[in-house]
């Protein structure tokens, strides 16, 4: 016995040491910019709460997403930009979605150098996201539109989520949207407390206001844990980063597993209910509707084709699937951070440019 | 239930609290339930099947051992096999079976009325009905009398480290350490610890941080040539680090306990020859088949003919014990067809086992032989991996005359020391001889050591976590 607690008090000191070590050189490495990989490796574990109050003190510091994506915000940009625009301008097309979706509409717009392009857009945004979006700036577009909403495979499951800072937790971005849940024949959506960049600084010096946020995220938002904004203070020891990183990857993960294999959240319903209504919203407005089916490389994602597509060819909605035009288990196709390479974007493209092309 | 779960060990946790302050026997019955409730955590439905089959080896056991003739004997004996061997062609098999009938009727004309059937693998099947079948063999065979402690067999059977992916225990080596009182000792606890944590290193950074490289090459409709040749050597690392690593958390689970299993792997890719691989990897089905197969087929008295012929037919049977698929079959005609040419070009070699003191320059040549056997071994894994019949044939191409480039994701960084340690680690059990081979080392470096393996683990651990590969066998 004595042995062994020898062995385990040595094995927990040197622990420790070790800890407090890698602890040093990070510190020395991130004063001094070098092994940047290495740092951000260690940060990513970095609790929730963590990681936005080193954000909001360094706005300066890389891969920052503090204040990206606020729809407020957005939309109050979005007014201005249509004002700006001459009532003549032939038609725009407006994009709700995310890189990917941005991607393709640029590369469009390099093909066919006639198009306009007004994009909206979060980073992985969820269709929750791109669909407010789009309902909040129906006054700054204008009869003859394309109207084009994206719909990225991974983003599905946060459909059950109010901010990214709750499912993305190595790039907690705060910014918000609401939760659709099935009403009758339509959607009911449950708003965020927290919805613009300046309630959500605000939180700071407003305790109470900041408590209620906490309670809603624990009440509505699926992805909400302990292992993700629990005990921020630890966030001190490299060690319990890792740790925590570890618990917080398998919370979401499994998470989304439920979401997407157990019917935690009816995401296949809400999102055909979803693509009909923004159809016929923008038929109403004289828009054209287009939706955008991205599939992304992991086999486990929802199949979108799959649940959509009935709905799609009933109600006569254009659509474009990614996976009708490049396999997505195909891992040539893509590039090292997920994205599609721009040869396959312009293969999206063309068929975007025939699909609205009268 | 994951032995890579936080669940996992808050469970174990609560079962080495009551065996410590339980009695022998109470420990029996304690770990029964804890391994009931272990399985049915996956779905309890199937603890009926380990209950049958646990019911009948235990009276046909009883039975076996005072039927004084060889008729009721066998009798007896067909009763366990059509038992168990029926369970797994029901669960296993059936609508394997039933799909390429209708795909031989399919080819010369007929069209068979479908008739799909889904029926849902139980977790660990083959693992326990090859257990308790070497039960009821040993005893038609006289090697071992019977046990009367209904529970203590029931244990045997379901003992939860070892119940899902073995090794699978003989029941000369696994009941005597249930019936008979165990000794609780830190030496134990200490070695089964480090088992543990070696074996999370293994399956968490290792095979898990490899997985999705693989999948993405074999899920992939256009991979290129150094894609099928990259993923097929990591997907060698990859089943070898997720089956090992289960083995050695299940081993380390036991110890602590105070049960000692069987070694299911030593050091497998540093074999020169298929017959040594054999002995190295997933020894206890190799043995299991050698012992009850192999030998009951009539091994290798009978001339070169009837030789060959238990070979192939003992590693395709073993091959479809992995699963019911024809890249198995195909995989187990593959190592029966190695075994077999590398008898007729040798003929029998003596084993060369770990520990043995040799020059350099047998070393130098024994590495050169290992990475040319390695690539041997890989094709193996190639033909086991596939998805198809038809992707054998187009990765067989590819490897010879597939595109240039490489798209194989690179995997995560931590993977790279957590493959160092396990090389220096297997060098280290080769050379030694002994598995314990850091038990001489000075308690300081002993601690850095496992301080070292704690933090490579938490580095590590951030990929995706998955079940172990074997389960689905």
């Amino acid at each position: 016995m004595k042995r062994t607690a020898t062995i385990l008090c040595l094995t927990l000191g040197l622990l420790a040491l070790l800890d407090f070590g890698v602890g040093q050189v990070l510190g020395w490495a991130e004063r001094s910019g070098r092994l940047g990989s290495l740092v951000q490796y260690f940060e990513y574990g970095r609790s929730v709460p963590g990681k936005l109050a080193r954000w909001q003190d360094r706005p300066g510091t890389p891969g920052n997403l503090m204040d990206v994506a606020w729809r407020p915000e957005m939309i109050a940009r979005s007014a201005v930009e249509f004002e700006a625009e001459a009532p003549t301008t032939q038609p725009v097309i407006r994009g709700y979605g995310m890189s990917f979706v941005n991607n393709i509409l640029q590369s469009a717009a390099t093909q066919d150098p006639g198009l306009i392009l007004d994009l909206h857009s979060g980073p992985a945004a969820p269709p929750n996201f791109t669909y407010a979006l789009f309902e909040e700036d129906r006054d700054n577009r204008r009869a003859g539109d394309v109207a084009v909403l994206g719909i990225l495979s991974s983003s599905v499951p946060a459909m059950g989520a109010l901010s990214n800072s709750t499912w993305m937790f190595e790039q907690p971005a705060p910014f918000t949207y609401p939760v659709y849940y099935l009403e009758e024949n339509g959607l009911r959506r449950v708003e965020p407390l927290v919805s613009s960049q300046d309630s959500f600084h605000a939180l700071r010096l407003d305790p109470a206001t900041r408590a209620a946020w906490q309670d809603q995220l624990k009440s509505e938002d699926h992805f909400h844990a302990l292992a993700t904004f629990g005990v921020p203070s630890l966030d001190a020891s490299p060690f319990v980063r890792l740790a925590r990183r570890s618990l917080a990857t398998s919370h979401v993960q499994s998470t989304q597993q439920d979401i997407l294999r157990s019917g935690a959240y009816p995401y296949g319903e809400v999102l055909r209910r979803m693509v009909v209504t923004f159809a016929q919203t923008a038929r109403s407005d004289r828009q054209r509707p287009v939706i955008f089916l991205i599939q992304t490389r992991d086999a486990t994602d929802a199949d979108l084709l799959e649940i959509l597509k009935p709905v799609l060819e009933a109600q006569d909605i254009p659509y474009l699937a990614t996976v009708e035009h490049f396999d997505p288990r195909d891992p040539s196709g893509f590039l090292g951070d997920g994205h599609y390479k721009p040869q396959i974007d312009q293969r999206f493209a063309r068929a975007f440019v025939d699909l609205i092309t009268p | 239930m994951l032995f890579t779960e936080l669940v996992f060990w808050a469970f174990f946790a609560v079962v080495a609290v009551l065996y410590v302050v339980l009695p022998h026997r109470a420990q029996n019955r304690m770990l029964l339930v804890a391994s009931y409730v272990f399985y049915g955590a996956w779905d309890w439905r199937f603890l009926s099947l380990i209950l049958l089959s646990t019911a009948v080896d235990y009276v046909v056991g009883l039975r076996m051992h005072t039927a004084p003739q060889g008729v009721q004997r066998r009798r007896l004996l067909g009763i366990s096999l059509a038992v168990n061997l029926g369970m797994l062609g029901v669960f296993k098999y059936f609508g394997f079976f039933v799909e390429s009938f209708q795909s031989l009727l399919g080819t010369v004309g007929y069209v068979a009325d479908p008739f799909v059937l889904s029926i849902v693998l139980p977790v660990g099947i083959s693992f326990y009905t090859f257990q308790t079948l070497s039960y009821t063999i040993d005893i038609y065979r006289r090697d071992m009398a019977p046990t009367r402690d209904f529970f203590d067999f029931a244990l045997f059977v379901a003992f939860f480290p070892q119940l899902v992916a073995g090794p699978i225990e003989r029941a000369r080596t696994l009941l005597p350490n249930i019936t008979q009182p165990r000794q609780l000792s830190w030496d134990n606890l200490r070695r089964g610890a480090v088992l543990c944590l070696f074996g999370l290193i293994k399956k968490v950074v290792i095979a898990d941080g490899i997985a999705p490289s693989v999948d993405a090459v074999y899920a992939s409709p256009d991979p290129a040539r150094l894609d099928v040749i990259l993923a097929t050597w990591l997907f060698a690392i990859q089943i070898y680090c997720d089956f090992s690593g289960y083995t050695d958390i299940a081993r380390g689970v036991a110890k602590m306990l105070g049960f000692g299993l069987m070694r299911n792997f030593a050091q497998p890719y540093f074999a020169t020859n298929p017959q040594e691989f054999w002995r190295r990897w997933h020894i206890s089905l190799s043995t299991w088949l050698r012992d009850y197969l192999y030998v009951s087929l009539g091994g290798n008295r009978g001339g070169a003919g009837r030789t060959y012929r238990n070979l192939m037919l003992t590693m395709t049977l073993g091959g479809l014990w992995h699963g019911a698929a024809w890249n198995f079959i195909l995989w187990g005609l593959y190592q029966g067809g190695a075994l077999a040419l590398h008898r007729t070009l040798t003929g029998r070699h003596a084993h060369r086992g770990e520990g043995g003191r040799r020059s350099a320059g047998h070393w130098i040549g024994q590495v050169l032989k290992i990475a040319l056997f390695f690539q041997v071994v890989c094709y193996g894994w190639l033909l086991f991996r596939a998805t198809s019949f038809a992707q054998i044939v187009d990765f067989t191409q590819r490897i010879f005359s597939g595109p240039a480039g490489i798209t194989l994701p690179s995997p995560p960084f931590a993977v790279f020391p957590a493959l160092l340690l396990l090389l220096v680690w297997d060098v280290l059990v080769e050379r030694s001889g002994d598995v314990a081979f850091y038990a001489k080392w000075p308690t300081v470096i002993r601690a850095g050591l496992y301080a070292g393996m704690i933090y490579l683990l938490a580095f590590g651990a951030t990929t995706q976590t998955s079940a172990f590969i074997y389960f689905q066998f």
